[in-house]
């Protein structure tokens, strides 16, 4: 039923790299007036952290890559009208 | 020979699929079809926010400029680390550690209680600055879809209360763990919605 089991020590390693990118999406915040690149940098952070946890947490880097693929457009698609969304303000 | 060459055609056909062959989804394919339909009314909602921001970004960004960032960012990490002890209780049934399955689990249930109390504290501050659905568009968008989360991470609490029950009496094995991928499914989306609903509410301006 289950082939490669993921070790610990990885799944431990992405989720210190989910936190450092918390930090950052926090840190951005906090630091006064922000634009276009910092939309674009959260977005971004966004992003990689749901295939992060789409990939590793939720397993799907086990499973076909069509559902890689879907959870990838849903982030590239409502990130994108975010950011354009944005831009039109 | 032309059928000797066919025979070997069709026997050698099967291997390199084999060889690619893949698990199927983790837990129930049903709960793929909440997942997928859960994620695309939040994303809709996501995309309307933002849209309804362009057309006000002062009263937005003012609005935004009360909200306890901090509350936000400690909320994120503690629903990231539940997400990871998800995972790893689903990694431990698969070896069959039943007990240590329901110790994830359990660490992750009392994350979510930290999430609720958290965001109840937020709420709580905002009701009583005088603050409703009606104030303005921005805490409209706000406080609905927070609440609209909040709720999914609730219903995640009790279905990991199930989980947790179940794997505490030895009602999962290294065979058979649909039960808690299914569970651990639902909880990894709650996480992947906040990770867009962060930075969205809280910190893009």
């Amino acid at each position: 039923m289950h082939t490669q089991i993921q070790p610990n020590w990885f799944s431990t390693m992405i989720w210190l790299l989910l936190v450092a990118l918390t930090l950052v999406t926090f840190s951005i915040g906090q630091s006064g007036p922000a634009g276009s690149g910092a939309m674009l940098a959260v977005l971004l952070i966004a992003l990689v952290k749901g295939q992060m946890v789409a990939n590793y947490f939720m397993g799907l880097r086990r499973v076909h890559i069509g559902w890689r693929i879907l959870i990838l457009a849903y982030f590239l698609i409502v990130g994108g009208l975010i950011a354009l969304a944005y831009q039109l303000a | 020979m032309k059928t000797q060459a066919l025979t070997a055609d069709s026997f050698a056909a099967p291997a390199p699929a084999q060889a690619i062959q893949r698990e199927g989804l983790p837990g129930d394919f049903a709960i793929w079809i909440f997942i997928l339909a859960e994620m695309l009314a939040f994303g809709i909602l996501f995309v309307v926010y933002a849209f309804a921001r362009s057309h006000d970004v002062d009263l937005f960004d003012a609005s935004q400029a009360t909200l306890d960032r901090r509350a936000g960012a400690i909320n994120t990490l503690v629903l990231i680390t539940s997400s990871y002890f998800v995972m790893r209780a689903a990694t431990a049934i698969r070896q069959g550690w039943s007990k240590a399955c329901a110790g994830w689990l359990g660490g992750a249930f009392l994350l979510g209680g930290v999430f609720v109390t958290i965001k109840c504290v937020e709420y709580a501050d905002k009701f009583a600055e005088g603050i409703t659905l009606t104030t303005n568009t921005f805490y409209m968008f706000y406080l609905s879809l927070t609440f609209f989360h909040f709720m999914h991470v609730l219903m995640g609490m009790v279905i990991l209360a199930f989980i947790i029950a179940k794997a505490w009496r030895g009602g999962y094995s290294s065979r058979d763990y649909v039960g808690v991928e299914t569970g651990a499914s639902f909880w990894h989306m709650v996480d992947l919605l906040w990770i867009i609903l962060f930075p969205l509410v809280y910190v893009i301006r």
